[in-house]
Order: C-alpha cells, then sequence, then structure tokens
C-alpha cells in the first residue's frame, strides 16, 4: 500500500523533521494549527494546514485520540506518523488507526502494549533470557508493600511508571523512611502524565551508563539494529546530550547487546523503528531497561553514523515494503553528538524558560545538522515542552566531533529566553565528559555549576551592569527635563486654574 | 552626584569588581585596554562588541541599582554600590548578621501539584519543597538552603505566575 | 572694605566655628551607623554649588530651661535652605542627628516653619531630609508647640506645592506625622523608622518585644501600612530614586509637570501587546508588561509598589508628558478591589489632580474582594474613597479595559458615567454586571437545577452570554465604550487622546470644601 498523504499528529521540530522526509519522498503532509501556537513554524512547511484553533476542548488536540482520528478522516490523510510523545506510545490510538483503514507510522497496537506496560515488558525480556536488574514482579499496591519489596531488593531502588517513559514518575530511594513519601509523589506523577498511577520497584544501579539499541523491523519479520546511541548526560532521567557510538562498546559487546535488542523486539513481533534501553553498569554488565515503541528525540547522531533516514524506513515499514538492509549491510562511520538545546535556566536547576524567541541564528556546514521547529518570533509557550533546537555535530572520530562541537556551539546565537547554551559550553570543557567516563549520575553528584564560568565574561558583565547604572541615574545629561514646556499654558486653561485657587 | 563619586563597585555575592569615574567604554586585562562597543541589528538583537567578539546580552531585570544581566546566556545578578554604600553593607551585615530568609520564587508560571512541607518543618538544602507542574512537567522545587519554613502560601491546584512567592524559610546555620 | 577689620575677622570666625562643629568624630559617629551626614545628603540631593543656607548661626533657645542641658551649637540640629534640583528651584531642610541627636527644639521648628513659609510663596517644592531623635524634651512644650507650627503649614501648602519626606534615620512619636502628612514619604531600609510608640512603650504596655526593625523599619510601612512609597538599600540610592521622582511632579499647582525627552523608543504600533492579555480569562499575566509596551521608555516610575499590590499606581510619560497610571494587577488576587488598594488607589488620584497630572486606568477586575473581614473593616466605607477620587479628579481622564470589568468595580474604574473622557476597550474586554457563571447561576437557576446535564447547559448558557452581554461591543454600542481599539494601537490612540484633552476645564460648585469619606 503506498502512502500518499501523512497526518502529522505532532508539533515542533519532529513535525518539521517528517515534513522534510515526506516532502523528498513525494508524499503529501497535513498538520494542525492550534490556538496555544498558530504562527508555528511547522505549519508554514507543510502541504496542507487543518485549523484547529476554534475547537475548545479541555484536552489539548494532540491528546485527543478522536479529534484526531476525525481530522485524519476530513483531511483525506492515508497514513499518521505520530511524531514522539502521548500518542505515539498509545496501543489505543494505533488500534484506532488500524479501525478507520489509516497507516499508522510506527509499530503495532500490540507490540505497543507490551513493551509500554513495563511490568509486562519485564516478564517478556525475563522469558527471553534478557540481563535484567532484580525488581518487584509486577505493580504495587501500596506504601506498605513498596518498603516491604523494596526491603527484598536491597537499597538504593527505583521506582518506575508501569505505563511511563522518559523519566516521569520514577524516583530513586536510598533509605527506607523516604519511601512512603516517594511512593506517593511516583504514583501521583504517574497519574498525572500517563493517567495511569500503577507504578513497579527495581534494584537502582548506581552510576550506570545509559545506552541504547535503535532497532529496525518489517512487517514479514526481518529485525535488524542500528548501533547504539550513549545518553548518559541526563538530568534527573532528562536527556541533554547524546552521542553515537559509545566509548564504552567495543565491537564484540556492540553485536551481543545489538543482538539482545533485536531478540526483545522479535519476541513482540516488532514492527517499524524502536529503541532498547540499557543500563551499563561499571563493571561492564548490562541490564534491558525498557524499550521505547517509537522514534526517539535523539534518532539523528544514528542518521548520521549510518546514513540511514529513519523517518524515510519507517514510512517504507508502514507501506509493507521489506527493510532494504540486512545486519550485515549496517556500516558506522564516524562520530555524532546532539545537543539539545532548551528553553531552560540552568542556573536555576534547569527550570523552564518560556519567552518569543526573538533573534536565532544556528550554524551550518558540512558536519553541522540543525533539527529545529522554531524561527525568530517563535514563541517558547509554557504548555509545550521546551526544546529550542538540536544542534546535531558529526566528525570523523569522537576527538573530531568534539571539536566540532565547541565550535559550533559557540556559534548559536538565540536571543529571548534562557537557554541550555551555558550548560553544554560548560560540558565540552570538562574533561570527565571529554574522556568518556561520565555516567548518568554525571550532572547531579559531580558538578557543582552547570554553567560555563568565564572570568573574563563576569567582568564584563559587571561593566555592563555599572554603565547601565551610570546612564540611568548619573549621567544627568541623558535627562533631558524640560521645565520651559510645562510653562507653556493656554491662557484659557492657565486663567481657570489661577481663578480657582 | 556624577561629579561626586569617583569610583563605583559592581557587587555579586563575595565578587566585586571596581569601575573608576567617569566611566571609560573599555575594560583592561592586564597591560592591554579593550574597547567594549554596545550595538544593535535586526539579525543580532543587542549585543556587545568586545576583544573582537559578538556576546549577545540582554537586560533581564533592572532595579534600583540591582542589575540582571544575561550575557552569552549566562545571567548575572549585580548590585551597584558607591564607595560608602559599600562600607554600610559591611556595617549592617555585621549588625544584623547574614540574610536571614529565604524567598522561594516560582521560577515560572505554572500549577502547584504538592506541597511536601508545612510551616515549621525544618528542611536542609536540596531537599524538596514542592512539585510544580509546568511546561508539561512536574518540576520539583528544592530547598536552596538549610532553614525552617516560616510562611506557605501555596497549595495543591492553585496557579502561580513567575516570582510569586510560594514559600518562605528561615535559614539556619 | 577692610579685611582686616575686626567685624570682617569675626565674620570669618564665625565661619570657622560652623564648619569645626561638625567634628570627625561626629561624622565618623554618623558614618559608623551606615548613614551620611545631613550635609552629605544635601550636598547628593542638589545640583553642585547651587545650595543657599539660611539660618546657619541660630542658637537654641535655652531661656527657661529648667530641666537637663541643651548644648549650644549653630543651627539648632537642622540644616536649610534653598538649592536646585536639575536645574529646578526647591526648599530643604535635613536634620542633624549629630547635634543633640536632631532634636527639635523651638529655634530648630522656627528654622524649619521658615523654610515651609518661603516653599509656599515662592511655589516651589520642600524636601525634609528627616533624622531626629523627636521632641527636645529639655524645652518641653515649646517643642511640641514647634510640631504644630509645622504640622500647619504642611496643612496649608498641602495641594499646593508638593512635599516630600525622606526618613534616613528615626522619626518617632508626634514627629512621624510630619511625613504622614505629606505628599509622598522616602525611606533607606535597615537605618530609618517610623512609629508613634515605641519598642520600649510597646513593651511596657503590653509587654510584646518587637525590635525597631519590625514595628516601623522601611520594609514594614512599604508592605505593611503603606506610609512609605518608596524605600531604597542605602542612602545614596533613596536620594537618586527622589530626585528621578521629582522629574515627574510639577513644582505647584498652577504648573505643569516638566517634560523629559523620551530617550528609548516605544513604538507607537507596538504588537507585542497583542501577546500579554492571555485568551484565557482566569489566567494571570503581569500588567506592568502592558503598561511598559504603551509608555515612553523606561518611563514607568511605581508608587507604593509593595504595598497593596493588587493595584498598580505611578507615574510614567507618554510623548515625554507625566500621566499618571492606575492598574488593576491580575498577577495578584487577580486584581481584585480591597481595603488598601481602594485607599492607595484614592490618594494617588487625588495628587494627580490636584498637581495637574492626566490619569490612564488599566482596568482588568474582577470586582471587589469578598469576605466578612473586608466587610466589617469597612470597604464600603474605603471602596467610596475610589469612587470619590476618581469623580471628583478633574485632570483629563482615560480608561482602557482591558478584560474583565464587573459590577461595582466597573463603576469606580473611571467608568464612563462617572466622568471618563476617554473610555477605550480591548477587543478581549468582558464588561457586565457580574461574570458569566455568576449571572448564568442566578438567571437559569431553575433551568440548571432541572437540567439533564447541567455542565453542559451551563457550558452553552456561558457562551450565550459572553456574546449577548460580556463582550465590549455592546458597551460600545450603548455608548458606555467610545472606542473598541485594536491593543497594538494603544499608545497612538492615547496620544491623540491625550493631545485632545490637554485643555480640559470643568467648572466645580463653589464650596468650602467635599466631604470625602474619610
Amino acid at each position: 500500500m503506498k502512502i500518499n498523504n501523512i497526518l502529522i499528529a505532532n508539533r515542533g521540530e519532529i513535525a518539521v523533521r517528517i515534513i522534510s522526509t515526506a516532502r523528498r519522498m513525494g508524499i503529501k503532509t497535513s498538520v494542525i494549527k492550534t490556538s496555544a501556537e498558530p504562527a508555528a513554524m511547522y505549519l508554514s512547511l507543510a502541504d496542507n494546514v487543518y485549523d484547529n484553533t476554534e475547537n475548545v476542548s479541555e484536552i489539548p488536540v494532540f491528546l485527543d485520540i478522536e479529534r484526531i482520528i476525525k481530522i485524519a478522516l476530513d483531511t483525506g490523510a492515508d497514513a499518521i506518523h505520530p511524531g514522539y510523545g502521548f500518542l505515539a506510545e498509545n496501543p489505543y490510538f494505533a488500534q484506532k488507526c488500524v479501525d478507520n483503514k489509516i497507516a499508522f507510522i510506527g509499530p503495532s497496537p500490540d507490540s505497543i502494549y507490551k513493551m509500554g506496560n513495563k511490568t509486562l515488558a519485564r516478564k517478556i525480556a525475563l522469558a527471553n533470557n534478557i540481563p535484567m536488574t532484580i525488581g518487584s514482579d509486577g505493580k504495587i499496591p501500596s506504601e506498605n508493600e513498596a518498603v516491604r519489596i523494596a526491603r527484598r531488593i536491597g537499597y538504593p531502588v527505583i521506582i518506575k511508571a508501569a505505563s511511563g517513559g522518559g523519566g516521569r514518575g520514577m524516583r530513586i530511594v536510598s533509605k527506607e523512611e523516604d519511601m512512603p513519601n516517594m511512593f506517593r509523589l511516583a504514583s501521583n506523577e504517574a497519574e498525572k502524565a500517563f493517567s495511569d498511577p500503577s507504578v513497579f520497584i527495581e534494584k537502582y544501579i548506581e552510576n550506570p551508563k545509559h545506552i541504547e539499541f535503535q532497532i529496525l523491523g518489517d512487517t514479514k519479520g526481518n529485525i535488524i539494529h542500528l548501533g547504539e546511541r550513549e545518553c548518559s548526560v541526563q538530568r534527573k532521567h532528562q536527556k541533554l546530550l547524546e552521542e553515537a557510538p559509545s566509548i564504552a562498546l567495543d565491537d564484540q559487546l556492540r553485536k551481543e547487546m545489538g543482538q539482545m535488542a533485536v531478540r526483545i523486539a522479535s519476541a513482540v513481533g516488532y514492527y517499524s523503528a524502536g529503541t532498547v534501553e540499557f543500563l551499563f553498569d561499571s563493571e561492564g554488565a548490562y541490564y534491558f531497561m525498557e524499550m521505547n515503541t517509537r522514534i526517539q528525540v535523539e534518532h539523528p547522531v544514528t542518521e548520521l553514523i549510518t546514513g540511514i533516514d529513519m523517518i524515510e524506513e519507517q514510512i517504507r515499514i508502514a507501506e509493507g515494503k521489506e527493510l532494504r538492509y540486512s545486519q550485515k549491510d549496517i556500516k558506522f562511520n564516524g562520530w555524532a553528538i546532539e545537543c539539545r538545546i532548551n528553553a531552560e535556566d540552568v542556573q536555576s536547576g534547569f527550570s523552564p524558560s518560556p519567552g518569543k524567541i526573538e533573534q536565532i541564528i544556528m550554524p551550518s556546514g558540512d558536519n553541522i545538522r540543525v533539527d529545529s521547529g522554531v524561527q525568530a518570533g517563535s514563541v517558547i509557550a509554557a504548555n509545550f515542552d521546551s526544546m529550542i533546537a538540536k544542534l546535531i555535530v558529526y566528525g570523523k572520530d569522537r576527538k573530531d566531533a568534539l571539536a566540532n562541537c565547541k565550535q559550533a556551539l559557540d556559534k548559536v546565537w538565540i536571543k529571548g529566553t534562557k537557554t541550555t547554551l551555558p550548560f553544554f559550553r560548560m560540558l565540552i570543557r570538562n574533561p570527565r565528559f571529554l574522556d568518556g567516563s561520565i555516567t548518568t549520575s554525571f550532572i547531579e553528584n559531580e558538578l557543582t555549576s552547570y554553567h560555563v564560568n568565564s572570568e573574563y565574561e563576569e567582568m564584563l558583565a559587571a561593566w555592563l551592569a555599572t554603565w547601565l547604572f551610570v546612564e540611568e541615574n548619573l549621567d544627568e545629561s541623558n535627562l533631558k527635563i524640560n521645565f520651559e514646556e510645562a510653562k507653556n499654558i493656554s491662557p484659557w486653561l492657565l486663567n481657570k486654574r489661577i481663578s480657582r485657587h | 552626584m556624577a561629579t561626586q563619586q569617583k569610583k563605583l563597585y559592581a557587587l555579586m555575592g563575595k565578587k566585586k569588581y571596581g569601575f573608576s569615574l567617569p566611566l571609560t567604554e573599555t575594560i583592561r586585562i592586564g597591560k592591554r585596554k579593550y574597547k567594549i562597543l554596545i550595538k544593535e541589528d535586526e539579525k543580532h538583537g543587542t549585543y556587545v562588541l568586545w576583544k573582537n567578539r559578538r556576546y549577545p546580552v540582554e537586560i533581564l531585570q533592572s532595579r534600583q541599582n540591582k542589575f540582571e544581566i544575561l550575557l552569552n546566556y549566562v545571567s548575572y545578578s549585580f548590585t551597584i554600590e558607591t564607595p560608602f554604600s559599600l562600607k554600610r553593607k559591611q556595617y549592617l551585615s555585621k549588625e544584623m548578621g547574614q540574610v536571614e530568609e529565604e524567598k522561594i520564587l516560582a521560577p515560572m508560571p505554572g500549577k502547584i501539584i504538592e506541597v511536601l512541607v508545612r510551616e515549621g518543618t525544618e528542611i536542609n538544602r536540596g531537599e524538596p519543597l514542592l512539585i510544580l507542574e509546568a511546561m508539561k512537567m512536574q518540576n520539583e522545587i528544592n530547598c536552596p538552603v538549610n532553614g525552617i519554613v516560616t510562611a506557605v502560601n501555596v497549595k495543591p491546584e492553585v496557579n502561580v505566575v513567575k516570582d510569586d512567592v510560594m514559600l518562605e524559610i528561615r535559614i539556619s546555620q | 572694605m577692610d579685611i582686616d577689620g575686626k567685624y570682617y575677622k569675626a565674620y570669618k570666625k564665625r565661619l570657622k566655628m560652623l564648619e569645626q562643629q561638625q567634628s570627625k568624630e561626629k561624622v565618623k559617629k554618623q558614618h559608623d551607623k551606615g548613614k551620611l551626614t545631613a550635609r552629605e545628603r544635601l550636598d547628593l540631593l542638589l545640583d553642585e554649588g547651587s545650595f543657599e543656607e539660611v539660618d546657619a548661626f541660630v542658637v537654641p533657645d535655652t531661656l527657661g530651661i529648667e530641666f537637663g542641658k541643651v548644648e549650644k551649637y549653630f543651627g539648632d540640629g537642622v540644616i536649610a535652605g534653598h538649592g536646585k534640583i536639575n536645574g529646578r528651584l526647591v526648599f530643604t531642610y535635613a536634620q542633624d542627628f549629630t547635634i543633640m541627636g536632631g532634636s527639635l527644639g523651638i529655634v530648630h521648628a522656627n528654622k524649619i516653619a521658615k523654610i515651609q513659609e518661603m516653599a509656599l510663596k515662592m511655589g516651589a517644592p520642600i524636601i525634609a531630609l528627616i533624622d531626629s531623635g523627636g521632641a527636645r524634651i529639655q524645652e518641653g512644650i515649646a517643642s511640641l508647640s514647634g510640631y504644630a507650627t509645622i504640622f500647619n503649614n504642611i496643612i496649608r501648602s498641602s495641594g499646593i506645592i508638593p512635599q516630600i519626606a525622606v526618613i534616613m534615620g528615626p522619626a518617632a512619636g508626634g514627629a512621624v506625622y510630619s511625613p504622614a502628612l505629606m505628599d509622598f514619604v522616602f525611606m533607606t531600609s535597615y537605618t530609618s523608622y517610623m512609629f508613634v510608640t515605641g519598642p520600649n512603650v510597646v513593651k511596657e504596655v503590653l509587654n510584646e518585644d518587637v525590635s525597631f526593625e519590625e514595628l516601623g523599619g522601611a520594609e514594614v510601612h512599604a508592605k505593611k501600612s503603606g506610609v512609605a512609597h518608596f524605600i531604597y538599600d542605602d542612602e545614596e540610592n533613596t536620594i537618586l530614586g527622589l530626585k528621578k521622582f521629582l522629574s515627574y511632579i510639577p513644582s505647584n499647582n498652577v504648573e505643569n509637570p516638566p517634560t523629559v525627552e523620551e530617550t528609548g523608543k516605544t513604538p507607537d504600533i507596538n504588537n507585542k501587546l497583542l501577546d500579554i492579555v492571555p485568551d484565557d480569562p482566569n489566567k494571570a499575566y503581569d500588567v506592568k508588561e502592558v503598561i511598559n509596551n504603551i509608555v515612553d521608555k523606561g518611563s514607568f516610575f511605581e508608587i507604593s509598589e509593595l504595598y497593596a499590590q493588587s493595584l498598580v499606581t505611578g507615574f510614567a510619560r507618554l510623548d515625554g508628558r507625566t500621566i499618571g497610571i492606575i492598574a488593576n494587577q491580575p498577577k495578584v488576587l487577580a486584581g481584585v478591589l480591597d481595603i488598601n488598594s481602594s485607599v492607595k488607589g484614592a490618594r494617588f488620584i487625588r495628587f494627580c489632580d490636584a498637581f495637574n497630572i492626566p490619569l490612564l486606568t488599566f482596568e482588568d477586575v474582577p470586582g471587589f474582594l469578598p469576605g466578612i473581614d473586608q466587610e466589617h473593616s469597612g470597604i464600603i466605607r474605603h471602596g467610596a474613597k475610589l469612587l470619590y477620587a476618581y469623580s471628583e479628579a478633574s485632570v483629563p481622564k482615560i480608561t482602557i479595559i482591558l478584560r474583565k470589568s464587573y459590577g461595582g468595580a466597573y463603576i469606580v474604574m473611571n467608568s464612563k458615567n462617572l466622568g471618563g473622557d476617554f473610555n477605550f476597550a480591548w477587543p478581549t474586554a468582558e464588561i457586565a454586571v457580574m461574570g458569566p457563571e455568576g449571572a448564568v447561576a442566578i438567571l437559569y437557576r431553575k433551568e440548571l437545577a432541572e437540567a439533564e446535564d447541567p455542565d453542559k447547559l451551563k457550558a452553552e448558557l456561558v457562551k450565550k452570554y459572553r456574546e449577548r452581554i460580556a463582550n465590549p461591543f455592546v458597551a460600545n454600542e450603548k455608548g458606555f465604550i467610545d472606542e473598541v481599539i485594536d491593543p497594538s494601537q494603544t499608545r497612538k490612540k492615547l496620544k491623540t487622546a491625550f493631545k485632545a484633552l490637554t485643555n480640559k476645564w470643568v467648572e466645580i460648585p463653589s464650596r468650602k470644601h467635599g466631604n470625602i469619606p474619610l
């Protein structure tokens, strides 16, 4: 079945990203205009814009399954690409697409369900001999039960949302007295984020690296992996920088872990693009963490080192075509690094810093790719995620990529909101990051400051503050007070004022 | 006043930078002086040209003698002091001790999900105070100091705007 | 003249004595408290070399002192005279804490009274730099009568010349009424205090422990009592702030405020204004952002910033001319009017009216604050002050309704029939007797109770109410709104409107004075 018109049920940079591949493939795209950002960049690039600004609903459109299906039918779309996010990992939505004879560009509802339910996923992994951390056998009904299980596993443990992903609903608990409170928090957050309060507990691996494998599978049962990505630079489970490949793996381990990733994907009859995440401890042991059944934010680093357009493969697979590559066709060339430039204030703990992008100039060049959904004038709204742009840099090896990255970061120009740039400028100079030895606890446990400290820049800022003070207060020539014009009052008014007093 | 002050200081925490008046548009590093140019154009917005480099600059706050400046994406908060006000500051901090109270301001607009402390709760630096939902994220607001919660101004489901005082904490040493 | 003559020598000697009177030890003592001396303060305040002192050589009246001792210093603890600020004549006096604690004796009082009378005759602002231990106990009743004279003079000058008090040390007991009667009070944090009865008396009478700072420090008066309109961290900044403030106000009630050329540029057509007010009527925003995107760049100067924050008051300039701004602040308590904000607004409006400063009102108000506390504390009386002040003001008055404008609060906030000269509304305005939810609940109580799906019916009715009643177009059709304007064009509209109102004059029936519900 040939796909002719894709409804992109997402916004921001991923919508822009999907449009660019679809256009190259000669496929029309439809996007949805919302009242929250009626002038967003992705709208100007699509072939067809569905205006949803008049729709008043409690549920934002990108979370509204029935609405999206209706829009797809209205726009005559024969396929939906959900991007990443809520719709991408919702088996009910995928099933709805199937029911309405719309191709869902992603895996089957069944694989989404099996991998999306973390307790079920653990069972499947266990049955397939995938290395795993010890943990609770299923959902945990109560605080007391949580305390009991954690005592059995031994602290530290991690609480995770059963239907979760992406860090939300996760809590690390290192001592028993914190357990009841943390359990409530995690459950509460899981309920908020995924409408499912159930959580489970696992042994917490201290100071691991985060290594994930990209896999691709078709509907004919062929599954391959496209190598790994290392995403150890993360804060509170939010990834900030990703690279491919990982410095921690050799060819042997890559092959072994890749096979594990393929094995678990096969176990659920997986097709389309997916990611199998592992924790990798200091001894070189690895543990299956979870599988994300969608395209990932960090997919471009894999694309750069394999030369494969993952969105294109997703679309071809959704058309029912067979994979064009077998495992031996996959070659890894060079090194790629992605920096997530978000509207966040690193100096106050990466808190969101919404605002209007006044100016944005991103670097360009042979070794640079920028995926972005914003342009000058775009608003980073408080009700969406804080992504401004992904800066993806390529090099022939890690050292080369790091050097290119450092240069590229200095060329980024963004005005209007605070950004994560000072963090990356610090990171790219940090010896622990440069030698590749950092783990996921690096940011929280090892850094005392999250931003670059430049003595000269601080001095310049001090001068600027002083200059502003002088301009505003001491430079009398700046305040041109005119007392004469004030005395110029029309006789009509003046006489009346005087006669009243 | 312009003619009376000979020197001003930009103060940030324990850091102090002195500038003689009238203020020249240069900064000296070692023996060399580097000219500072403040410019603005459509493509870049406001920026500073210094040492052959273009630095993005935004004035985030300017209030009395307090300035928050975002230079090259890093924010700096300075107060501008005269030699006398600097001495006065030293006297006052000796007299009254350190800043006794810490106000926890909402870092962004959002909704309070949960308040984890009560009035009178003893709390240590880094411990969670409350959960604020904004930008689709539940943000844990952590305590920046060691102290005792003296006021809780928010409750769950309440919306806050940026810089709302959510909690007040008396700092203990 | 014979410069060796004995009178000339005596004159030189007296000058020297005056200079030496302020010994190094005394200066150091004052400095060690973090305070500048009276002369240093005047140096900062006035244009260089412009100060002309009067009565420098008066000495205290020691006649009839029966108790204690009065030291005979020149000037009697206060420095008085006139000078210029940014080229404009002002009269000023600075109490000198280094001389008998700046205490007020009869000579000290007469000196102040003299300057007050001169300022009134000349139609020039008067600035009081206050740093005084209070009444001079040794002089007894004479000292108290001195205060009375000063208060009388302030009241006589009220509404004719601007009178500004700058508190830079203690102001206690009866002395506090001198600043209280003036138009504006500046305070320096940590080193100035104001209270009628001090911590010692509080302890004695009520057995409550309270520090100077907690009882009457700058922060308390800026946030809780509303006595201080401006507070600053140190004396230099206090004086800088005062000088900036003066650039907004005229010298007297006949003149206009000075004009100040705009240094930055606020665009006449400003699209930023389209993004500030959220579509969701329950979402807050900062009205100061609206203000700053309309008035001359950087010209908004807020008054009583920390007090009754649900109403923003302050001066700004439009095309170089001063205007007084009153704005509901949706960011604080949804911009509701309560007792404190009503009184704050009323007093500001009356100052502007007295000194020919046109008024601009930004309205987004859900109503008056409900509650037992407010009702029992007299929101009726106090709300009436705001109403009275608005109606009484005869300066040009313009209102812009940004969003909510409901019920009594609509009437109060300079509505058309209260005397608004131009009443504009943004298309986002909601004008009605009450908000949609409340109105629907009352008008369709029965239908809602009987409905199968009351929530659905309610939503439909609310939608209908917004379409039929709670919008600016109905008010526009009836003439209560002169024009619904494009938010981005607000500055342009205002410039033209205020220009047209320049020569506004309202005949007021002759009377002794009105009876504002105090």
